[in-house]
Parts: structure tokens; C-alpha cells; sequence
């Protein structure tokens, strides 16, 4: 913290304002987008850790990870953005903060502890996703709304308990006292029993973190998973890697993608909804916006290839089925997936799915007029999760 | 209207239609009939029956010459001259007449059977699809303009119209309510009808269809007009004036109702339904797909009328058989046999299903089909290639494969229809040919009678 | 963005590196599945198909000198046969059934999409005179073909109610059992067929030309036989008749009857929901006079239409509105108008109603009409009445038969029809037999014809 005085404050002031300015700029920028949430180590390590792989928007976070090594907390006082619109709108300007215990710590290792099993289970709690997800909300209303509200949560709560939140509860800064507290480690050595607690915590945290994980799978695993965006992992990895940064959302063209709230491993991760329109053949962007690898980026013909799910006709409520001149579904698909058959009776027509043809993109259940239950609905594929 | 009758009215209303007004007619007949032999002033019967000179009525029989039949040139008479004369009386045809009529051209319209609504009401196809866009979230009604207003009219009276349960979209309205509202609102716009008349040839003037020719009951005769809206479904009237068409096979059925089906026991049938709901307690009606086949074909088309109606008999005595069903019974089988496509128009624009897909914007658009995300209409769909005087509405305007389902329901037929009347009344007004119109004051027109255009 | 892909092709290679592997399985196994199912059909073409255009003659008329002329043309024949029945109403169907069992080549065309006529289509249900007194005891006069229809009505569950003579029956039974019966007769049928002229050659009628969605074609046929109603083959082969006014109504059915609370609505002023009992429970049947008007002007018959479904419609509201009618509802008006008399032919005998009033037998009696009430004698009815004075090769049949003024109203009815109707048949396939005209046919051969099956002729 001796850094800071360094500089005068006035310079300090316009470097946090350009930092800000360039947060805007990068979140909003459909280019930079991609891997603006990654220059948060947490974010790199996080996600890498949970999808089990490495790609070039892990490497982003290299540079950010380096120099919060040479001075720790550099984010925090340089770069952060969410850091600084706290500091803007705080009432006070100290507080008792240093009553609070170290949540952040636990955060990060039970994050770490749930990544390494494939769910990193506060990984959203990471500010540079907070605030990307405020941008995205601010700009491409509804989709990512619920991701939105956490900004403003989070700058509410810092109104009344100040620095609380990034000097307790933000789990980068506890990843960057920690990385500190290594540093220092190596220069002075730490009692022994000083050491055996932290080990001791750090073991429970990440043992805390993988149960979480676990739980958290198996209780969502009972229930069958969600539509994910076309080209997302495995249900399991999923949860895991994305880290809710609203990407997907903010580029679909059809905005189908919305916020996951029903289940508890995907809370807030994107899943589709055809109530109004559906995934596009010809496009890919989410995959193409997606910082974690969660939503894997693929050529459109791959992509179009992909299954997001199967339809699946309920032909006691179908109109057509039930002797009305109805053929949206049939006339919607994009892939001629659904044909016009005659039923067993020889009276009428009802609709049917050619197994293979369909990738799930939900054409067919966006214009079925039958409502409030759809006659045809995307359902996920079996054994996906 | 209805609740300002009076009882004296009421009781009269329903003597004029009572049966027993009849059946004491009737008894007359027997008792004073015979007695009339005695007095003959008395009978009571000039005010119901009276002799008459023969209608005159020209006659030019074909003739049998060489062996081949021949039929002589004659003159045809020609009973009314038009602005716009609108050909068949379906939804298409409804909305045709009463845009032009209340455009304040001079309009006629000309109908095969003794009813509007042609497939709607004597099809008994009751459901009329694809009337909003969106229904899942921002559900907004395309199908507007006339055809809004007839259904609006039905709203207006408890029990002719009902949306499924929970849907507000897409109703089901009861038939005799759908020919009442279509005479009312045909009547008020002021257009002149001819029931009971088919219409079977053109009249031409060089490259432009100038009347129509139509047989009825008073013999074959003629009507001229500036513009003529082909509104008979299967373009009778575009191909008779030699425009480019495409001819479809498609699936023929007849639709029939069952009454009585609240006293059925489904859970003993194991049905989950005796056919799709109606407006009206205790009837359904049930659709019938029907095979493949030509609806230009009149001996397709009696072929079928009888099979199906065996097929809806023997299904009905089998349903009166079976315990749970026997109160269950055969209502009506639909007077007009179920043709769903045969000629297509080739228009100056063929709509097709990937420009819709594809979300293209239309600067002539004069309509929005509803269902899923919606779909516009361009007025080059109405229009034939070369052929002049005449405008294309319904189900038969010039589409691609893919829009085909969607242009033969109700909803885009009243839509079609209604920018084919408006259309021909600017044509009337403007002094022009249809294909010259400004289509800024068709879209004018058409907004201010409530269309929609997006 | 998506433009920009190439500038990110490293990224994407790198992260195909990373993240395709897991799915690598699974996208060679989509892509096969796509590839083996581009070939499978859509289901539509068992639905719709396209075919190249049917051929049809166009002769439109054009404007010469200010005169709509319609040029001459040849007619395609789309078929010749022996006995050719024009109108499928009660008449037309006997006819039709009788000649065709008779053995000649029969065709018959309708211009609606099912048999009855009025009696199915127009929903006058009752049918009246089915019976006469004959020394003292009443007896079915109605037999023969029109017998044996309502015969088979009764082999079903609410097809005709049970009453001793006048039934009514289910509309939809007599369709189905007409379609049955002309199936069965093997005659050649055309339903959606409007006839509009003749062919003639010479004085005689020697074919029909009709509108249908095929266009305009003729059929040749030996005989044939006018059930129209309306008269309007013989009108247009010249042939004499009168013409008349008559009163022209529209029927309509009540659903639900058995649904409504006669206490309030007599209460409220309404003693009956009026109407006939029909077979089929819970509904009704309700006549109409209507005004006088001439059924041959369209303009009329379409201010009828109109008219008549306006008041039925306004009665029908009163009654819904009426605490204790909520339920009634209108079932259907008749798809086709209550036109009861038109043209009547002036033939070689007209059937006066004095004749009818004592019982007058005929030698070339072809049938008894029966007694509206059954208590009165039945009166047969001489082939002449079928027979135009001077025009050859046709037949009439029905309620344009050639009667005089009082026997219109019985004339008219559905079991005159049908008898005269079975007579006309049977009298056009014994002159095709005979190779003779309708007026020169050995009437005892027809006698003989009409006895075998099963005609009553007193």
C-alpha cells in the first residue's frame, strides 16, 4: 500500500477515471468483450481450473496476475472498476471494516475447491464479471438483467458498510492479499503454527468448496438440465465455466438467451428461452462472445450441426392433432425437420419430428399458437447432464 | 337493435318462423283446399302462391353438329355495370366488397352459394388462425382492419366466439352468427349482392377483363366492371381471363359437427375429445384431412364428397355404439367440401417463405398474415403478370410453397381481401389499371379503414 | 462481428484445440444424421403437390359494338349415357336409383355437394304423404325407392322418428343413405355440377351442358329425365310451362331444446320454442312461409336469403336473451333457400286437383300421391303429367310436374316427389330399353318396371 503515495492524487484520480474509461470501452466493444472478464486472474484461473483447459482468454489474465505479484492489490487501487464506482458513490469515508471476518478468502478457496471439480461456486462473484454484467445489462436490456442488478447491490451495500465489500468480501482482492501473503512468506518465514492454520484453513476451504461443488451437481443432476446456448459444454462443465458475464446474452441477435434462476449450479448462466424467437441458423455469436470457453466457439455449419436439444410434440394438446388447420410449427423450421403425417385414424394430420434433422434451435416452439403450454417444446438432449 | 324489439315484434318474429304456422297452413290445405274447389276467391291462397308470365328468357341451346356439341355465339345480357365486381363471397371476397363499398365505388358481389363466408361458414372450418403476431409476449392482432371488425361485431354478443381456454388469440366463432355479422356488414357498406349465382367466364377487352359472366336460377348473364377481385379461391376468374397460374394437388376434406357432446362419457369412450370446441354448448366440430386431390376435378370432388361423408357416417354410428357415446350425434356435415389449395396465381411478386424468413420489408405492403413473427404482404402478390382489370385475393395470390399453409386460413384471407377491395376502389378512383395505382393512397385507404400495416 | 472471424483465426484455432475435442464425437455423429436425412420427404407431398396446369378451353366473351357477345364454341363431352338425371333432390335421386337398377347406363348430376334437395339440404324434414285411406284402412302409398330410403332409416337409432305415417328423419341419415343407395344402384354421379342449357337436336333434348369447377362441359344421354324443381332443362329446351309465385322461405334448427326451462320462458311470454321433433335428440326444426317471390329472379332469391337470416337470427337472440332460453342455441340455417314452386310443365295431362280429390284412377297410372293427414283417398298419378306436349327426350319430375293450382301444395311435397321421381326412371330406362321416345314407351312395360320394384300403384 506504500505505492500509493507515490503518486499524487490527482494523477492517481485520472488514472482510476482512464481505467474506468477503458472498462466501458473494452466491456462494450463486441471485440474485447470476449476476454474483458479474463483480465481478472480470478476469472483465468477459475475458469481454466473448472473446464480443465487453457485457451488464449486464459492467457489474458497473465499480465494482471504478474503485476498484482509485484504490488499487491494493484487491481484494486488502479484498475478495478467496480473498486472505484464504490469509492464514487461511498457515504463515508472509513468504516469498521476491519471488524468483518475474511470472507473473500473462504470465497476463493471454496471457489477454487468447487473449480477443481468442475464448479467454481462463487467464480460470479469476481468484479470485473459484476461489472461486465452491468454493462451488458445496462445495453442489451432484458437479457442479463438479473447479472445488471448486481452492481448496484453491490454499490448499495458499500453505501452503508464502506470498503466492506473489497476489503472483506471481493474474492480478486482476497486472491491478491493471498498471492501477497506468499511473497511475504518468502522473504520472512511464518511461525509454524501460523503456517499449519492456514494450511488447515485452506484445506477446509477448498474441501468446503468441493462438497459445495458436489452438492451442488448432484442436486441439480436429479433434475433435468436447462437448454444451454448451442455449443455449451457438458451441463457439468458448464455451470463451472461460464462465468456469468452476459455475454451470450448481449449478442444474441434473437435474444433467447436469458439468465438462468431456476437452478442452483447454473444460477445465473445463461439458458434459452423460444417463448418469442429462437437460435438463428445462421449465426454463432454467442460462442464467438463467450470469455471462459463455456460456449464452445464453432464454425456455423458446426454449430448448426449441434444439438441444443430435441423437440418433442405433445400431440393432445397440438391443434393440428386436435383437427384445426394449424402448420406453424412445420412451416417454421429452418431445417425441415417436422413433416405432416397422416394420423393412425385417417381423419387428419398431425405433425412430426424426423429424428436427426432437428438441432434444437426452437423455431417450432416460438410460433406455437397453443399457449400457456406450448404443444411443442425443446426439450434437453437425454443424458446430458 | 335486437333488444328494442318490442313482445308484439318478438311474438311475430317467431310466428313467421314458427312451424305452426305451417302446419296450419298445412291443415288448409287439407281441409280448405278442398273446399276452395267450391269457392276459389276464397282460398285464402293468393297471398302465398300467384301465376305469373314466364320470365323471358333467351334461349340458344348448344346443337349437336357433325358430332361434336356446339354452342352458338350469343349476346349475353347484361344485367349491372360496376366499379368493382367482386367474385365469391369467402372471407376474401367479404372484405373485398365491404373496403370498396366503403370507399364509395360503386360495388357488386357475386356469391355460388345463399351465404358469406364460403370455407369459414360453409366449410364449417370455424377457426380463424394466425390472427396475432407474438401470442407468447407482446401478442398483438394483425388481422385487423374488416376483418377486425367482424370479429369484434361477434363480440359483441355472448355465445358466437370464444378463444380456447387461456389463449387470446385465434378464435373459434359459431357459423350462423359468422353469415349474420358477414350480410350485416355487407348490407350497411352499401355493395350490391347476388346470392345463388355462379360466376363461369369473362368478358374480355383486349388485354383486360372487363365482366363477368355468371349462371343462376334467371339463366346466364353478364356484369361489368372496371375492376373485377377474383376472390373464388380457385382463381376461376384469372384463369378464364387467360392469366399465368400454378395448379396444386392438395389434401380434400369435410368438416362435420357432433352434438350432444357434453352428454357423452369420455372417460368410457377413452377420448380426450369429441372434436375442437365451439362457441356453442354441446357441439364440436371435427376436421377431416382427406387425400390428395384435384379440386379442379368435378369428378374428383364428388368422388370424395361421398366417401367422406360415409367415412363421418360410419365413424358417428360407431361412436353412438360405443358405451359412454351414445348420446352423441351427427350434426351436419358441412355443405362446402374442404378444397385447401388448386390454382395459384403468378403475380408480379411471388411472396416466398425465405423472404419472410428472412425478415424483408416491403414498400408496398398492403397487409400482415399473423402466426409466429408475422409476415407481410406486398400488393404484387395480388397482381396478376400481364392480365389487367383484375386483382387476385385469398387463398389462390401468387405465394411460394412455403407460405401456402399460411395463406389459405381465414386471418391472411380476410387481410388479402381487404387490400384487394381497397386496391380496385383507388384503381376506380385514380381512373387507372390496378398495377398503375399509387400505392400510397391504397395504404392511405386502407390505414383509415383500420388495416394494419405494421 | 461475425465478419471478422478471419482476424480471429488463431483464437479459434486455439480454442477448437481446447474445447472441440469433448464434442468431437458427437458433431461427426450430427453430421451423418444431417447428411442421411436430407433425402427422407416432407411429409407434404402426401399432402400437396404441384401439377402442370389442367387444360380448359377459354371463350370468353368480349365487347362487339357495345353488346357482351359470347362467341360460338365447341363443348367437350365428358361423358354419353342412357338415362341422364338432372338435380339430385328427392325426385332425382328416385329416378336416378330406379333406372339405374333397371339396367341402363344412368348418370346424375347436382348441383350441391349431396343428394335430398330440399328435403336435406333446404331441412324440410317431415315427409308428408306418405299415406293414404284405401278402402278403409290407411296404407303406404309411398314405396318403391322412396319406401325402401325411409326403410333403411329405420334400421337405425334416431334416423326417423317412429310415427305411423309423415315421418321426420335426421337429415344427415338421408344424405348418407342416398349416397348409399345411388352407390349401390351403380349410376354414375356429378355433385357441384350446375346445368345451365340443353343440347338439343331437332325437337329433342339430346344432352345438358353444366358448370362445375372443370368448366363448362356437356354429357349426351338418351333420355333424360328434369328434377331440377325449377324446370329449368325443359324451360331451356323450349318446352311450354307455367310460371309461378310462391311463397319462399327459410328453415333453421334450434339446438338444445331439451336444454331450455319452458316455465320461465313461458313466464316470460314464450309458450313454445316452436318447430317439428326430430329424430335427433335435443333439436328442432322450424319452418318458414316467407313473403311470395319469384324464385327464378336471383335478385329475389338473394334479398330473401338475407332477409329470412336476419329475422331468424333476431328470433333466436330474443329467445337466448329470455331467462329459461339461455341454452337454445341456433344450430343451422338451411344451406339451401325454401323455394316450393317455380315453373310447373304444361303436359300431355295435367293432374287437376279435382281429379285427385275422388281418387280418379289413370290407365297410365305410374303412381298414388298420399293424403296430407292419411285420412284421405291417395291419387294416382297419370304419366302424362310427365310428359311435355310436344318436346322429345325428356322426362320431369318432382313438384314441376304438370298439376293444376289446387294440387300444387300436395304436388310439391317429399313422397310425391319421390314417387314421381321413381316413375320418371323407370319410364326414361324402359324408353332406352324400348329405343323409343318417353312419349311412345309401352306404358304397361313401365307399370310392370315400377311394380317389380316395389311401387304401389293403387
Amino acid at each position: 500500500m506504500s505505492e500509493n503515495t507515490k503518486f499524487p492524487v490527482w494523477a492517481r484520480r485520472i488514472g482510476r477515471w482512464l481505467a474506468l474509461a477503458a472498462a466501458v470501452a473494452l466491456g462494450l466493444s463486441p471485440q474485447t468483450a470476449v476476454w474483458f472478464p479474463s483480465l481478472s486472474p480470478h476469472i483465468a484461473l477459475g475458469g481454466a481450473l473448472a473446464a480443465k483447459t487453457a485457451s488464449v482468454v486464459t492467457l489474458v489474465g497473465l499480465p494482471v496476475l504478474v503485476l498484482v505479484l509485484i504490488w499487491p492489490r494493484w487491481f484494486c487501487h488502479h484498475a478495478c472498476p467496480t473498486g472505484f464506482l464504490q469509492d464514487l458513490f461511498s457515504r463515508r469515508k472509513a468504516a469498521e471494516w476491519r471488524r468483518w471476518p475474511p470472507i473473500g478468502k473462504w470465497l476463493l478457496v471454496i471457489t477454487l475447491g468447487g473449480a477443481a471439480l468442475g464448479y467454481p461456486v462463487f467464480l460470479w462473484l469476481d468484479p470485473l464479471a459484476i461489472f461486465n454484467g452491468f454493462l451488458n445489462a445496462a445495453w442489451h436490456k432484458p437479457v442479463t438483467l438479473a447479472a445488471g442488478a448486481l452492481l448496484p447491490v453491490v454499490l448499495v451495500f458499500n453505501f452503508f458498510l464502506p470498503k466492506v465489500w473489497c476489503q472483506r468480501i471481493c474474492p480478486l482482492g482476497a486472491m491478491q492479499e493471498l498471492l501477497a501473503l506468499a511473497r511475504r512468506h518468502k522473504r520472512t518465514p511464518v511461525p509454524v503454527p501460523h503456517q499449519k492454520r492456514l494450511a488447515r484453513r485452506a484445506f477446509i476451504g477448498v474441501c468446503a468448496g468441493a462438497a459445495g461443488a458436489v452438492l451442488v451437481q448432484k442436486a441439480s443432476g436429479r433434475t433435468a438440465p436447462p437448454l444451454r446456448p448451442p455449443g455449451a459444454l457438458p451441463e457439468a462443465d458448464f455451470t463451472g465455466a461460464c462465468v456469468r458475464c452476459g455475454n451470450c446474452g448481449a449478442v444474441c441477435p434473437s435474444q433467447v438467451i436469458h439468465q438462468d434462476l431456476k437452478s442452483v449450479a447454473g444460477l445465473l448462466a445463461p439458458v434459452l428461452r423460444y417463448d418469442k424467437d429462437y437460435c438463428r441458423e445462421n449465426c454463432n455469436r454467442c460462442g464467438q462472445a463467450c470469455p471462459s470457453g463455456a460456449i464452445a466457439r464453432l464454425p456455423l455449419a458446426e454449430k448448426e450441426a449441434r444439438l441444443i436439444g430435441v423437440a418433442k410434440i405433445d400431440l393432445d394438446a397440438c391443434a393440428l392433432a386436435n383437427g384445426e388447420e394449424c402448420t406453424a410449427c412445420i412451416r417454421s423450421c429452418p431445417f425441415e425437420a417436422l413433416v405432416v403425417v397422416e394420423n393412425a385414424e385417417h381423419t387428419g394430420s398431425e405433425p412430426r419430428l424426423i429424428q436427426g434433422r432437428c438441432n434444437g434451435c426452437g423455431a417450432c416452439e416460438s410460433v406455437c399458437p397453443v399457449w400457456p403450454k406450448v404443444a411443442i417444446r425443446v426439450a434437453p438432449l437425454p443424458g446430458q447432464s | 337493435m335486437i333488444n328494442n324489439i318490442s313482445r308484439r315484434q318478438l311474438l311475430r318474429v317467431l310466428s313467421v318462423a314458427g312451424f305452426g304456422t305451417v302446419l296450419a297452413a298445412r291443415t288448409v290445405a287439407d281441409e280448405t283446399g278442398k273446399k276452395a274447389a267450391a269457392s276459389p276467391e276464397g282460398s285464402g291462397w293468393a297471398s302465398v302462391r300467384k301465376p305469373i308470365p314466364a320470365t323471358p328468357r333467351d334461349r340458344y341451346p348448344a346443337t349437336l353438329v357433325g358430332g361434336k356439341v356446339i354452342q352458338p355465339e350469343r349476346p349475353l345480357p347484361v344485367i349491372q355495370e360496376t366499379d368493382v365486381l367482386v367474385v365469391g363471397g369467402g372471407p376474401a371476397g367479404f372484405a373485398a366488397a365491404v373496403s370498396a363499398a366503403r370507399a364509395g365505388v360503386k360495388t357488386m358481389i357475386v356469391e355460388r352459394y345463399g351465404y358469406f363466408g364460403g370455407l369459414w361458414t360453409g366449410g364449417i372450418v370455424l377457426i380463424v388462425l394466425d390472427t396475432h403476431i407474438n401470442v407468447k409476449t407482446d401478442s398483438t392482432q394483425v388481422m385487423r382492419g374488416i376483418g377486425g371488425e367482424l370479429l369484434d361485431r361477434h363480440w359483441k354478443i355472448p355465445g358466437t366466439i370464444a378463444y380456447r381456454p387461456n389463449t387470446k388469440h385465434n378464435p373459434t366463432t359459431d357459423p350462423e352468427a359468422t353469415k349474420y355479422f358477414m350480410d350485416e356488414m355487407i348490407a350497411e357498406s352499401g355493395a350490391t349482392v347476388l346470392l345463388h349465382s355462379w360466376a363461369t367466364d369473362v368478358v374480355m377487352d383486349g388485354n383486360a377483363v372487363r365482366g363477368v359472366v355468371f349462371e343462376s336460377k334467371a339463366g346466364r348473364q353478364a356484369i361489368l366492371a372496371k375492376v373485377v377481385v377474383d376472390a373464388t379461391g380457385d382463381g376461376d376468374i384469372f384463369a378464364a381471363g387467360g392469366a399465368e397460374f400454378e395448379q396444386w394437388l392438395h389434401a380434400i376434406g369435410l368438416v362435420h359437427r357432433r352434438g350432444n357432446v357434453d352428454r357423452a362419457d369420455l372417460g368410457k369412450l377413452k377420448m380426450k375429445s369429441l372434436g375442437a370446441l365451439e362457441p356453442l354448448p354441446s357441439v364440436n366440430w371435427v376436421n377431416l384431412r382427406g387425400p390428395m386431390s384435384d379440386g379442379l376435378n368435378v369428378k374428383e370432388l364428388t368422388r370424395l364428397e361421398m366417401e367422406h361423408r360415409r367415412s363421418i357416417w360410419q365413424a358417428t354410428q360407431k361412436l353412438r355404439g360405443t358405451p359412454g357415446g351414445e348420446n352423441v350425434f351427427l350434426l351436419q356435415t358441412a355443405p362446402q367440401l374442404g378444397v385447401r389449395v388448386t390454382r395459384m396465381l403468378a403475380g408480379t411478386h411471388k411472396l416466398t417463405g425465405d423472404e419472410v424468413r428472412a425478415g424483408k420489408k416491403f414498400s408496398d405492403i398492403v397487409g400482415i398474415g399473423g402466426g409466429g413473427k408475422g409476415w407481410p404482404i406486398p400488393y404484387g402478390t395480388l397482381l396478376p403478370k400481364k392480365l389487367d382489370g383484375l386483382l387476385a385475393a385469398g387463398r389462390c395470390i401468387s405465394t411460394d410453397e412455403k407460405l401456402i399453409e399460411n395463406m389459405r386460413l381465414i386471418a391472411p384471407c380476410l387481410v388479402t381481401g381487404h387490400a384487394a377491395g381497397a386496391a380496385a376502389a383507388v384503381a376506380v378512383q385514380s381512373k387507372c389499371q390496378p398495377r398503375n395505382v399509387d400505392i400510397k393512397k391504397v395504404q392511405k385507404l386502407l390505414k383509415d379503414q383500420g388495416a394494419y400495416l405494421g | 462481428m461475425i465478419n471478422n472471424i478471419s482476424r480471429r483465426e488463431l483464437l479459434r484455432i486455439l480454442s477448437a484445440a481446447g474445447f472441440g475435442t469433448v464434442f468431437a464425437t458427437r458433431t461427426v455423429a450430427d453430421e451423418v444424421g444431417k447428411k442421411g436425412v436430407k433425402s427422407a420427404p416432407s411429409g407434404w407431398e402426401s399432402v400437396r403437390k404441384p401439377i402442370p396446369v389442367t387444360p380448359r378451353d377459354r371463350y370468353p366473351a368480349t365487347i362487339v359494338g357495345g353488346k357482351i357477345i359470347q362467341p360460338q364454341r365447341p363443348l367437350p363431352v365428358i361423358a354419353e349415357t342412357d338415362v341422364l338425371v338432372v338435380g339430385g333432390g328427392c325426385a332425382g335421386f328416385a329416378a336416378a336409383v330406379s333406372a339405374a337398377r333397371a339396367g341402363v347406363k344412368t348418370t346424375i348430376v347436382e348441383r350441391y355437394g349431396y343428394f335430398g334437395g330440399l328435403w336435406s339440404g333446404g331441412l324440410v324434414l317431415v315427409v308428408i304423404s306418405t299415406h293414404a285411406r284405401e278402402k278403409d284402412e290407411t296404407i303406404q302409398v309411398l314405396r318403391g325407392i322412396g319406401g325402401e330410403l325411409l326403410d333403411r332409416h329405420k334400421k337405425v337409432q334416431n334416423a326417423i322418428t317412429d310415427s305411423k305415417y309423415n315421418p321426420t328423419t335426421d337429415p344427415e341419415a338421408t344424405k348418407y343413405f342416398m349416397d348409399e343407395m345411388i352407390t349401390e344402384s351403380g349410376a354414375t354421379v356429378l355433385l357441384h355440377s350446375w346445368a345451365s342449357d340443353v343440347v338439343m337436336d331437332g325437337n329433342a333434348v339430346c344432352g345438358v351442358v353444366f358448370e362445375s369447377k372443370s368448366g363448362r362441359q356437356a354429357i349426351l344421354a338418351k333420355v333424360i329425365v328434369d328434377a331440377t324443381g325449377d324446370g329449368d332443362i325443359f324451360a331451356a329446351a323450349g318446352a311450354e310451362f307455367e310460371q309461378w309465385l310462391h311463397a319462399i322461405g327459410l328453415v333453421h334448427r334450434r339446438g338444445n331444446v331439451d336444454r331450455a326451462d319452458m316455465d320461465k320462458l313461458k313466464a316470460a311470454g314464450i309458450k313454445s320454442l316452436g318447430g317439428g321433433k326430430e329424430p335427433v335428440p335435443s333439436v328442432r326444426w322450424i319452418n318458414m312461409r316467407g313473403p311470395m317471390g319469384n324464385a327464378l329472379d336471383v335478385k329475389e332469391l338473394t334479398r330473401l336469403e338475407m332477409e329470412h337470416r336476419r329475422t331468424l337470427w333476431q328470433g333466436i337472440q330474443q329467445v337466448r336473451k329470455t331467462p329459461g332460453g339461455e341454452n337454445v342455441f341456433l344450430l343451422q340455417t338451411a344451406p339451401q333457400l325454401g323455394v316450393r314452386v317455380s315453373r310447373v310443365l304444361a303436359g300431355t295431362h295435367k293432374l287437376t286437383g279435382d281429379e285427385a280429390r275422388v281418387g280418379t284412377k289413370f290407365p297410365d297410372t305410374v303412381g298414388v300421391g298420399g293424403a296430407q293427414t292419411a285420412k284421405h283417398v291417395g291419387w294416382p298419378i297419370p304419366y302424362g303429367a310427365l310428359l311435355p306436349k310436344k318436346l322429345d327426350g325428356l322426362l320431369a319430375a318432382g313438384r314441376c310436374i304438370c298439376v293444376d293450382e289446387k294440387l300444387i301444395e300436395d304436388m310439391r311435397l317429399i313422397a310425391p316427389c319421390l314417387t314421381t321421381g321413381h316413375a320418371a326412371g323407370a319410364a326414361a330406362a324402359v324408353a332406352v330399353q324400348s329405343k323409343c321416345r318417353p312419349r311412345d314407351v309401352d306404358i304397361k312395360k313401365v307399370q310392370k318396371l315400377l311394380k317389380d320394384q316395389g311401387a304401389h300403384l293403387g
